[in-house]
């Protein structure tokens, strides 16, 4: 049975919207946009992992395209502050065929299903959930969010450490050119 | 917002506020002899350029959050961002709470001095590149030692705090080791300096681009009551 302390702070949890500190959007630092073009393009690490309805998508079967690999937690407010600009970028690129792969570090569908109802406009790409964290080592991913953009030959040509604009003009034609 | 001294370790600052009142004191005299309003013009245009040149690159900034009443200390230093803002005690559990711990459990480190930390790579010449542990606090101006992220987590894991739990714990505090690009690559994250509600400090962090070291200093920050 949970006691009163713990309904309070179950309340002020939900209040704050579950951002760490309750801080108020106007106390954030604000998102950037740019991504740091890497010098030495290596292969993209392996990624293989469930979606929401529990089937397996593979990063390398999407070799070809354009992909923006994306990790994330709805406790992290840049994480949730950059979401739906990914969606306005997804919409954006669908004539280049962009694709993306948003990769959840640790939480349950149904925390990652309850947080993309708050998203404007939800997101309509894939969601990964990577129960163990596994992948944040693998992709030597050191804080979130922090997004990797794989060229169609499957090789690591963008990154970008903390929360981005992602439907910013610069970014978008970074992605557009990466894809001819 | 309230405007507090910092104390920055490198960097040159060329029009300093002491080198300016020098020289509006002798302001009122060069009016009478020229008269030319021009000159005067050109006297407020340094005016102004020597405030914001200080406001941008150097001052400590102290502002205080109309919403939740969180302190949050900042500064600019050789194109870095660095600042602190307070979390609550309460704000921090109740973060927690929600992540899978007890209360008993995450009290600990909530009740010890948290801060949500930014660190941003604006305009660095270059990759700027930190070790957390290297960075320094100080009380009273002697060195205080306060627990890693390593350290919570074996903290942690001798409670029997859950898988979930812990994973939300490591990766929603500040980075032990990052590298930042230039143009805006950043991170926000949690800081525990190990202190008790009140208490005051300073904290330098450190950091280097392409093998330069720099540092930047808040002073004065205050744990949230």
């Amino acid at each position: 049975m949970l006691n009163k302390k713990y309904l309070q702070l179950i309340l002020l949890g939900l209040l704050l919207a579950v951002t760490p500190a309750g801080l108020m959007a106007q106390d954030l630092p604000p998102l950037t946009h740019k991504l740091t073009e890497l010098k030495d393009p290596v292969a993209a690490p392996a990624l293989h992992l469930p979606n929401l309805d529990d089937e397996m998508v593979d990063l390398q079967d999407l070799r070809g395209r354009v992909v923006l690999v994306n990790f994330w937690a709805t406790w992290c407010p840049p994480c949730r502050r950059e979401m739906a600009s990914m969606e306005q970028l997804y919409q954006a690129a669908q004539p280049y065929g962009l694709e993306i792969l948003a990769v959840n570090i640790g939480e349950d569908e149904d925390t990652v299903f309850s947080f993309l109802g708050t998203v404007e406009p939800s997101p309509t790409f894939p969601m990964l959930l990577d129960s163990d964290g596994g992948s944040m080592a693998t992709w030597k991913v050191r804080g979130l969010p922090t997004t990797y953009i794989v060229d169609p030959e499957g090789r690591l040509a963008y990154r970008a450490v903390g929360g981005r604009e992602f439907d910013h003009p610069e970014i978008q034609r970074q992605l557009r050119e990466l894809s001819r | 917002m309230a405007v507090s001294s910092a104390r920055i370790d490198s960097g040159l600052c060329f029009i300093t506020p002491a080198f300016m009142l020098r020289r509006m004191q002798s302001f009122p005299a060069y009016i009478h002899r020229d008269g030319g309003s021009q000159r005067v013009l050109i006297w407020v245009l340094l005016v102004l350029l020597a405030s914001m040149t200080n406001t941008a690159g150097a001052e400590q900034q102290l502002t205080t959050s109309a919403a939740t009443g969180a302190k949050t200390w900042a500064l600019s230093h050789a194109g870095v961002h660095f600042s602190l803002t307070q979390i609550l005690p309460e704000q921090g559990d109740a973060f927690y709470v929600n992540r899978g711990f007890s209360l008993e459990q995450i009290a600990p480190f909530t009740s010890s001095c948290v801060f949500m930390t930014v660190l941003r790579n604006d305009a660095a010449p270059g990759i700027v590149h930190f070790v957390r542990s290297q960075w320094q606090v100080r009380v009273d101006g002697k060195s205080h030692q306060f627990k890693t992220v390593a350290e919570w987590l074996d903290y942690f894991r001798a409670q029997q705090v859950a898988r979930p739990a812990l994973i939300a714990f490591q990766w929603a505090q500040f980075p032990p080791e990052q590298e930042y690009e230039p143009g805006g690559d950043w991170n926000q994250g949690m800081l525990a300096v190990g202190l008790s509600a009140g208490q005051r400090f300073d904290i330098t962090a450190h950091w280097d681009v392409d093998g330069a070291a720099e540092s930047a200093t808040l002073t004065e920050v205050e744990c949230a009551e």
